[in-house]
């Protein structure tokens, strides 16, 4: 659902910290028709220019609160991502993107279901790594996205 | 009499964009459809869910009261990883439920919307919360499951199919006669009526497939296999294919998986309909009328008639998801395939009502 849509298309920008680029961020959907509880939110397969950044070196900004990991998104069990709402995803990167065009890869994991299914008790244990397609919801595939980088 | 309402899920796309409000969406349900009913999906519309502000509800019962609107029925979920270090217990998945009651009773609902995989247990087990804030269950019975289990349609081993309980129908009544409450029953998807895939969701696939020309084949001979001959016989055929038995499921169906006449039984217990749709398309040498040429509307809606069904049918178009992978020109346009389906759902009452 809302594959080519999931991304806004001019919310790519470089993170700075202490005036040096130190990652990127861009803003997204959520790939359902309706908003989750946030712990149910686990992260992203995301590519960048051929590259892979695992969920390790993701955060992800909702609700008016500073960037979190997916280890403490995982904890926020009364939280709720409405579906109206952006988040921004922010990956670590050294030295931010270049100036220019980028293609991201994109898919959203969230452990939404309708019920009891015969892998529960393993994805407590072990969530679905995202980009396998499991936990990805009603949008399967990895999105691909050509983002000009905006200026900050 | 059968009644007409909207659910607010045929929206999600000019939500999503921000072309419609809620409100926008109950003003285009009032004006231009003409009909009261209001369903909808709780964590799309309101706002904070599970904590919705006084402000919100305030809003909500105003916004309605204004334009007379009904609030049928509230669509409710059970996401079971929600704690994440263990799975949701059957006590807990109940105290969602009666919680989604409260906050469906303070928005004016008459019924809720549980899914066709909450166990029978946790209903029973918010029974009392349901009575005590004057709210329905209903239980929904969504494709692939039936409305009576039938011995002559082969029951696929595999897939969604497999995972359903075919009883569930009976167990809703056996429930209600059981503790007598008039505050549990069924909510029918016209999806149990839709008989053959549809084009919108053949395109879609067909643009995203590896293999295109096997959902050809499996479209070319549906009518010869069951589900479960079927995914063999692709296999065998294409080996090494990494199509799923779900992509059979869609594109192999020949019939519906229910029966409408098995409704005359169940018309008792049925809270409200969701009016499942893909796409309407002009009838032959009839401007002006529209179908969904997957789904049967006539049938169910001719036996309703005849047995004196009396509550809402609410549409829900389901057509957009497959048409969001391109550009912004390629986007389906929801107010006009709601209309056109509520053209349908008048004629076909009109036809069937006399």
């Amino acid at each position: 659902m809302f594959d080519n849509f999931l991304i806004r298309e001019n919310s790519l920008e470089n993170v700075y910290r202490e005036g040096k680029p130190v990652g990127f961020k861009f803003a997204v959907r959520i790939a359902d028709y309706r908003g989750c509880f946030l712990s149910l939110h686990n992260g992203y397969y995301v590519e960048c220019d051929g590259v892979v950044y695992p969920r390790e070196v993701q955060k992800f900004e909702i609700n008016g609160k500073a960037p979190r990991d997916f280890q403490e998104i995982k904890t926020c069990v009364w939280e709720h991502w409405n579906y109206d709402d952006e988040g921004y995803v922010y990956v670590e990167k050294e030295g931010g993107l270049a100036p220019g065009e980028h293609v991201i890869g994109l898919q959203q994991s969230i452990l939404a279901q309708y019920g009891y299914m015969p892998w529960d008790e393993a994805w407590v244990k072990n969530p679905p790594e995202p980009g396998t397609g499991a936990g990805a919801g009603k949008t399967a595939s990895v999105c691909e996205f050509r983002l000009k980088l905006q200026q900050a | 009499m059968i009644k007409r309402g909207v659910s607010l899920y045929s929206y999600q796309q000019a939500q999503f964009f921000k072309q419609m409000s809620w409100k926008d969406q109950i003003v285009e349900v009032h004006d231009n459809l003409k009909c009261d009913g209001i369903e909808i999906i709780d964590e799309a519309v309101i706002r904070d869910y599970p904590f919705p502000s006084e402000q919100f509800i305030f809003d909500w019962n105003n916004f309605m009261a204004r334009y007379d609107m009904n609030a049928v029925t509230m669509d409710i979920y059970m996401d079971v990883h929600q704690f994440r270090d263990h799975v949701m217990t059957h006590k807990e998945a109940a105290e969602r439920l009666k919680n989604d009651i409260k906050i469906a009773a303070k928005l004016g609902f008459k019924n809720v919307r549980c899914l066709c995989l909450v166990p029978i247990d946790v209903i029973e087990m918010a029974l009392d919360t349901a009575e005590k804030y004057n709210v329905r269950i209903g239980k929904e019975i969504h494709a692939p499951l039936p409305i009576k289990l039938r011995e002559d349609r082969p029951r696929p081993t595999k897939g969604m199919a497999a995972a359903l309980d075919y009883r569930m129908a009976d167990q809703i009544i056996e429930l209600a006669q059981r503790t007598g409450s008039k505050h549990v029953g069924l909510v029918p998807d016209f999806g149990i009526f839709q008989h053959s895939p549809t084009q919108i969701s053949i395109d879609y696939e067909k643009r995203h497939s590896a293999h295109p020309e096997i959902i050809d084949w499996i479209l070319e001979n549906r009518f010869s296999y069951t589900f479960d001959e079927l995914f063999d016989l692709m296999n065998e055929k294409f080996p090494g294919n990494n199509m799923g038995y779900g992509l059979v499921e869609r594109f192999g169906l020949k019939e519906s998986s229910a029966v409408p006449e098995d409704l005359i039984d169940i018309i008792p217990y049925i809270v409200s309909f969701h009016g499942k749709f893909y796409q309407m398309t002009e009838i032959e040498g009839q401007p002006g009328c529209y179908e969904d040429k997957s789904i049967n509307y006539e049938d169910p809606i001719r036996i309703l008639c005849e047995n004196g069904f009396d509550g809402y049918i609410d549409s829900e178009y389901e057509g957009q998801r497959c048409q969001q992978d391109r550009g912004v020109a390629y986007l389906a346009d929801e107010v006009e395939e709601v209309r056109r389906h509520h053209e349908m759902l008048s004629r076909l009452i009109a036809k069937y009502s006399k």
